[in-house]
């Protein structure tokens, strides 16, 4: 006969259980940083006032990466950019996520030849969902959210520990494109 | 031979002045060390004995000085002496940098002689000549500093207080008829009240550095050696609450009664200068670059509030005023040790060269941090006492106007002391000063002790009040109610220990959600949001030239007034000297005998015109 | 003893959860003034708490300790408070001087942890929310000296409260209409509410002091600026609105006091600091110096 006593859970099952009701916070309250690099930053506006109103699913602007949760990437990137998209990302808090915007950062969109516009942003940083479209619907920006809500209460959002495991092979991509990711220029001594 | 004689404190300590001399001759640091030995003996002479009732005051060698041991005396004595002998502690450390290295030890020794004898005397003529034996003394320590020109300004301005204070002692003396200070202060009445309160607080003002006397201060204690600047601050400037105490709460001036307040006038207008010296010195304060000059007009605003308390005259008031003057007195001695602290490591007191010292001076630091919140009048320190009892006094008698004076200078100061530790303690460590250390054992020892004296008044400050309400007492006014933890004002109670006491309980409850959640990520200062920009240079990441450059800009148009003031008078006072030059010493002998017959023969006349 | 802090934390936890809750519904509020559905209203408790739940970073021990002084400042203020005539933690100990002072030492923490991030950004919030400061304390206080001269020498808020609602006198708000608006002011000031929202102003200097926290710190700091405003609106209601006598009456005036104040913010853009300045020592202390002179010497108290 099974003993009915309390079985304590082990430190892991603990975690697991934090982890999801974090998880439940989590995906209620996005806090975004927009990176409003290209046209795609228009739907913005539409999704975050009265017409779609972005507040009634608990996301908001926010004015530095450490404090946002999830990172806008609205539309191209080109070299100059992206150094800083990434030294932006990587001062955002853990757990964080990444949402791309249209098909520039997809396959480089219209850009796609370009010398100066990369073409595949989940080569540098990783990202966890895209909206694809050029440039991409309000509706289907919404979309987007609802779906990287959907993936944090999933557990499939794990571009950031992606980030940590594969931190080489996003480095080395970023360095072949670059050169390196710091800059000094006429500015900085 | 009594040791517990005032007489002989006084002899000592002069007597080791010269010794300090002697052997700061053959071995700087050594006459150092004998400043921090006997101002330690002076204040644990003066302390031990006088809180005891033992000093004895009869004088054997002394000719014409005659001492007594009051409790204000006491009160002030022992504060001074206290500042003095943990400031002294640093003089070892900066004796390098002076000229005159034994002057310097004999001198700083000799202020605490004058010191002792202003404080100790129950005679005018013995307090004005130990007064200016402190003025004196405490001269030729400023020009060690940075410039000389400061010193003359001090002189200039101590002259004028001098010579008020002579002024009224003459006063007194043509009505009581001896130099007495009990009977002069009491016996003066009438018209000669009046004046002598104004000449009082004359001499209170320059001292002070009250407004419109205010220009020296600033100049002196920022260019003064950084240990001078101290004992400016907490020590010398005390002597003007000392005079005010005496002027502004036991003479009773007539001019005419305010009926919609209960105050006299000229009261009034004192409290109103006072007021304007608040404002004043937290506005220019607000603007100062130099650490060591902000403190100064801070000094100068704090000062302010001891004037205003101490017009309005009642036993709140009183204490809070006397409160006060032991409140700022460590409370600014503490702040510039420990820039003097930081300014002997980097040779600058400027905040907009300085950054990031903490990370190298971390005891330093929060023995600013300690001592700012006494200056801001926040609990659980000091200040918030003494401000506490003012406020209520301004409030009480209900001067709105005067209000406006205090409430902004209590405010403001949360302004101008936040500076230095944003400034120069806090922001972006800068690399030309990664390598410094911390202070040595000998420098940050008085820094805690003092420290820790900021955090008891602010948390027990019971027994000081008792001491004060004695003072209180002897002044004519109702002692403020106090039991063992609490404090009784006009507007209700305040429970010190209580308040500190709940501030511990909240920071342990925030340090228990602290240590809740998950470890945060060190990184480093550079590691900050620059918006996407890379930056590498510390300086451009260190927000301190200006810091408050959008209020600033309001009043910067006015800050010169006084100077431009005072040069136009001095202009004024030359015209009116080539007129004399042009009409009386012309280059006609017969008209210059003329206008000689007609003045002699005018003060031949003038017992009678008198 | 031990009673008496365990009630005084529990209106610190009251009124943090009573403004998180407020600061939740006026979002929904405010929502509907600009024709949106608005959040849900218990939003800003997820706010929290998710900030609670992620990984922050830290530039130092000043970093951390500047924000565990602040919450405990903060609470230690929130522990002096009234609520009504019935729930106060330390009778008699309620000086208004000490909401005002302990605030300090909370938002000093604050300020020096901000400055303690090496961030310029921080240092320039801080200058801008030590200059609003400067700006609407003075007229406020002046204001408060006036109540206190009328209340025949009383600084006790709970017993200012208890003034008003004796027979025949009027709430401060009436009584002083001169000085009710300049403390409305004022109070719109202390919240940080447009058009006073320099020090905050995120398009310009980015959320100014706050703008290197993250995770726990900054879920420390909307706890704290959760207190705060309760500090805040509560004196207000006892100073100005005479008070409460029941949790009911003290639930309403809080709701209406922080609404109204909300809804007038949601419709002014941002001052400059010196408009600030300006703005406040101009009409607001002119007022409260009328008030104060109208009141003390004349007498004039409807």
């Amino acid at each position: 006969m099974k003993s009915t006593k309390f079985s304590p859970m082990t430190q892991e099952q603990i975690d697991k259980k934090w982890w999801e009701i974090g998880n439940y916070f989590r995906r209620n309250s996005l806090w975004m940083l927009m990176y409003c690099t290209g046209c795609c930053a228009i739907e913005l506006p539409p999704a975050m006032t009265s017409a779609y109103d972005m507040e009634r699913l608990g996301m908001g602007p926010m004015a530095t990466p450490r404090q946002a949760d999830v990172l806008l990437v609205t539309g191209y990137l080109s070299l100059k950019t992206l150094r800083r998209l990434i030294y932006t990302y990587e001062q955002m808090s853990e757990p964080k996520y990444v949402v791309g915007f249209g098909s520039c950062t997809i396959n480089g969109g219209i850009y796609h030849d370009s010398h100066a516009v990369i073409n595949k942003l989940d080569q540098y940083i990783p990202v966890d969902v895209y909206v694809a479209g050029c440039m991409p619907n309000t509706e289907a920006v919404m979309n987007g959210f609802t779906d990287l809500m959907g993936m944090i209460k999933n557990k499939t959002a794990r571009g950031w520990l992606d980030y940590k495991e594969r931190n080489d092979w996003y480095k080395k991509n970023q360095l072949d494109s670059l050169g390196e990711v710091l800059v000094h220029d006429e500015f900085h001594e | 031979m009594n040791f517990a004689s005032i007489e002989m404190i006084l002899m000592i300590t002069l007597a080791s002045g010269v010794l300090a001399y002697l052997i700061g001759k053959l071995n700087a640091k050594l006459g150092s060390i004998v400043t921090i030995l006997v101002s330690m003996y002076v204040t644990i002479a003066v302390i031990y004995f006088g809180y005891n009732g033992e000093l004895v005051i009869t004088t054997e060698y002394l000719p014409l000085v005659t001492f007594k041991v009051t409790n204000i005396g006491l009160f002030f004595a022992s504060t001074v002496t206290f500042v003095f002998a943990m400031v002294s502690f640093f003089n070892p450390f900066f004796i390098d940098k002076y000229k005159f290295k034994a002057l310097y030890s004999m001198l700083y020794i000799f202020s605490l002689v004058g010191i002792l004898g202003v404080f100790f005397t129950d005679n005018f003529m013995t307090l004005f000549v130990f007064f200016e034996f402190t003025v004196w003394s405490s001269m030729f320590l400023i020009p060690m500093g940075k410039s000389t020109k400061s010193t003359t300004l001090y002189f200039a301005m101590s002259t004028i207080g001098s010579f008020a204070l002579l002024y009224a002692i003459f006063l007194m003396r043509s009505q009581s008829g001896s130099f007495d200070i009990d009977q002069g202060l009491a016996m003066v009445s009438g018209a000669k009240a009046t004046w002598t309160y104004i000449l009082l607080s004359v001499a209170a003002f320059a001292k002070l550095g009250a407004f419109p006397l205010h220009l020296w201060l600033p100049k002196v204690l920022g260019d003064a050696p950084d240990p001078v600047t101290a004992v400016f601050s907490g020590g010398l400037e005390k002597l003007g609450a000392f005079v005010a105490v005496m002027g502004l709460v036991r003479l009773a001036p007539v001019s005419f009664n305010i009926g919609a307040i209960d105050m006299d006038f000229a009261r009034y207008v004192i409290a109103f200068i006072g007021s304007i010296t608040i404002i004043i010195g937290t506005l220019m304060a607000i603007r100062q670059d130099d650490a060591k000059k902000l403190l100064a007009y801070s000094s100068m605003s704090n000062g302010g509030y001891i004037i205003v308390a101490l017009t309005i005259g009642n036993g709140i008031a009183i204490s809070g005023a006397l409160y006060h003057v032991l409140a700022h007195a460590i409370a600014s001695a503490a702040a510039f040790l420990a820039i003097a602290a930081v300014a002997r490591k980097t040779n600058t007191t400027k905040m907009s060269e300085l950054g990031g010292m903490i990370h190298n001076m971390p005891i330093t630091y929060m023995v600013y941090l300690i001592a700012i919140i006494s200056m801001a009048g926040i609990p659980p320190m000091g200040g918030f006492i003494s401000k506490w009892m003012i406020f209520q006094a301004v409030i009480n008698k209900g001067l709105p106007i005067i209000a406006i004076g205090v409430f902004f200078g209590s405010i403001g100061s949360f302004l101008y002391v936040f500076r230095p530790l944003a400034a120069l303690f806090l922001g972006q460590q800068l690399p030309e000063y990664k390598h410094l250390k911390e202070a040595p054992f000998f420098m940050v020892l008085p820094m805690i002790i003092l420290s820790g004296l900021i955090i008891y008044t602010g948390v027990l400050p019971n027994y000081i009040l008792g001491k004060i309400n004695e003072i209180v007492v002897d002044l004519g006014a109702t002692a403020v109610t106090i039991t063992e933890y609490t404090i009784t004002g006009f507007n209700g109670t305040i429970h010190p220990a209580l308040i500190s006491g709940m501030f511990g309980v909240g920071v342990f409850v925030a340090f228990l959600i602290f240590i809740t959640f998950k470890k945060s990520k060190k990184v480093t200062l550079m590691d900050t949001y620059t918006a996407g920009e890379f930056i590498y240079t510390e300086e451009l990441l260190h927000y301190s030239v200006d810091f408050y450059a959008p209020l600033e800009r309001l009043y910067e148009k006015y800050i010169h007034i006084m100077e431009k003031t005072y040069d136009s008078i001095r202009n004024k006072i030359a015209e009116v000297g080539h007129f004399f030059k042009y009409y009386f010493f012309t280059n006609k002998p017969e008209v210059s005998v003329f206008w000689i017959v007609i003045i002699v023969s005018l003060l031949l006349w003038g017992e009678s015109l008198w | 003893m031990v009673v008496n802090i365990l009630v005084g934390l529990g209106v610190a936890l009251f009124g943090f959860v009573l403004q998180t809750a407020m600061g939740g519904i006026n979002r929904k509020i405010v929502a509907r003034v600009q024709k949106r559905i608005g959040p849900k209203w218990y939003q800003e408790f997820i706010d929290i708490f998710k900030l609670f739940s992620k990984r922050s970073v830290s530039h130092g021990w000043i970093f951390d300790f500047g924000v565990i002084m602040a919450l405990g400042g903060i609470i230690a203020t929130a522990m002096f408070m009234p609520v009504t005539a019935n729930i106060i933690a330390f009778e008699g100990y309620d000086n208004f001087f000490i909401f005002v002072y302990l605030l300090a030492v909370g938002m000093l923490g604050m300020a020096m942890s901000a400055s303690g991030s090496g961030n310029p950004l921080a240092s320039i919030g801080v200058m801008r929310a030590l200059t609003t400061m400067l700006a609407y304390e003075v007229p406020f206080m002046i204001v408060v000296m006036t109540i206190i001269k009328l209340t025949g020498g009383t600084s006790s808020v709970s017993e200012i409260a208890a003034f008003q609602q004796i027979a025949g006198n009027n709430w401060f708000i009436i009584a002083l209409p001169l000085g009710g608006i300049v403390a409305i002011i004022s109070l719109m000031g202390m919240l940080g509410k447009k058009p006073f929202e320099t020090y905050i102003a995120p398009a310009e200097i980015a959320s100014g002091p706050m703008v290197e926290y993250g995770g726990k710190q900054l879920g420390m700091l909307f706890v704290m600026h959760e207190i705060t405003v309760f500090i805040e609106v509560s004196l207000f209601i006892h100073l100005f609105l005479g008070g409460a006598a029941t949790l009911g009456v003290y639930l309403l005036k809080y709701f209406l006091v922080y609404t109204a104040l909300n809804l007038i913010s949601s419709v002014y853009a941002r001052f400059k600091i010196d408009q600030v300045v300006v703005f406040f020592y101009k009409w607001p202390l002119f007022m409260a110096v009328t008030q104060a002179i109208i009141a003390i010497y004349l007498g004039w108290v409807i």
